[in-house]
């Protein structure tokens, strides 16, 4: 279901900037999701594409990288991909760790003309 | 031809909701953001702290309800303002939604409002609010595996009431392996036991949100 909302922000948001850059029309919004921020990529396409409709971005194609997740150890200062579920450091298993990626949801770049 | 943008989508909830924590620090209000599943024991939560913080402590209360004003019903007796937020089907609530709602307020006589957020445990935590910081409620009739299942909240909350812990002898839950989870997906989450209907570790979770209150307002 947030899905939508956020499908409804990014529609109002690549208007806004295809306004600004004098686009007419837009085929293609580039966006980037971290691993942990929960949206199912086909439920966001489809929120998207509803979303945009009777909009300059009516009909273009949404590319959606996943950025994997990242971590810090705060204990080595280690950067590392997670195992699994857990976060715990996998060089010096310290728990004093931060998200360096993983939690983005941006929008890249909107191509058009 | 391309346009780089390279911005948050969520921005536009992101910058309302410094807005509203700015306005709230300058109220000194302390806001919860109170994020469980349906069922976890949100609102009992909330009856028995307005009940134990009566004449101590000015409470506030915005409601997230899906369709109906229940929730918000239930805690009318304790005589303290309550904004009901209607979300008509939507998931969670955002800032603006709260922003709205914090008009109907007189916040110079609150000291502490919370946030009943929608039942669910994913989309709420995608939306900051401006709170100070996010209670999650968590009872042991839906298994241990939560904060794994579901680290985003986990991982952002300041503290998890396990609630309804007198059950867990007729079910599969394993405290052990519940705890384990929490400390690898948040090391400095405080871990708060407790059946609230009962009143265990009520105590505790008042002693805790005490602390927070002095802290909010020392800084």
């Amino acid at each position: 279901m947030h899905e939508l909302r956020i499908a409804e922000d990014l529609a109002a948001m690549v208007a806004g900037y295809a306004a600004e850059a004098g686009l007419n029309k837009v085929v293609k919004v580039n966006v980037s999701f971290g691993e942990y921020i929960q949206i199912v990529p086909e439920l966001f396409e489809a929120a998207f594409s509803e979303a945009a409709r009777d909009t300059v971005a009516e009909g273009a194609e949404l590319d959606i990288e996943i950025i994997p997740a990242e971590m810090r150890c705060l204990g080595c200062g280690s950067a590392y991909i997670p195992a699994g579920d857990l976060c715990a450091c996998s060089f010096c298993g310290s728990e004093e760790i931060d998200l360096i990626h993983g939690k983005e949801l941006f929008v890249k770049s909107i191509e058009g003309g | 031809m391309e346009i780089k943008i390279m911005k948050n989508i969520l921005d536009r909830n992101q910058n309302k909701a410094e807005e509203v924590r700015t306005m709230l620090k300058a109220g000194k209000v302390m806001m919860v953001n109170i994020i469980s599943s349906p069922g976890a024991g949100k609102t009992t939560l909330l009856e028995r702290t307005c009940e134990a913080l009566a004449g101590k402590v000015r409470i506030g209360v915005i409601e997230g309800d899906v369709t109906t004003d229940r929730d918000a019903q239930r805690l009318k007796k304790y005589n303290i303002p309550i904004v009901a937020i209607n979300t008509e089907g939507g998931c969670h609530l955002d800032s603006h939604s709260i922003s709205k709602a914090l008009e109907h307020f007189d916040l110079e006589h609150i000291d502490l409002l919370f946030v009943e957020n929608v039942g669910n445990l994913i989309c709420p935590s995608q939306f900051d609010l401006g709170e100070t910081f996010k209670l999650a409620v968590v009872s042991t009739t839906e298994g241990d595996d939560k904060p794994a299942k579901y680290p985003m909240l986990f991982s952002e909350a300041r503290a998890v009431i396990l609630n309804k812990t007198d059950l867990m002898p007729y079910t599969n839950f394993s405290i052990e392996s519940f705890m384990a989870d929490m400390a690898a997906i948040n090391p400095r989450i405080t871990v708060i036991r407790a059946s609230v209907i009962k009143g265990e570790g009520m105590q505790t979770w008042l002693e805790w949100l005490g602390r927070q209150i002095d802290e909010f307002s020392a800084g």
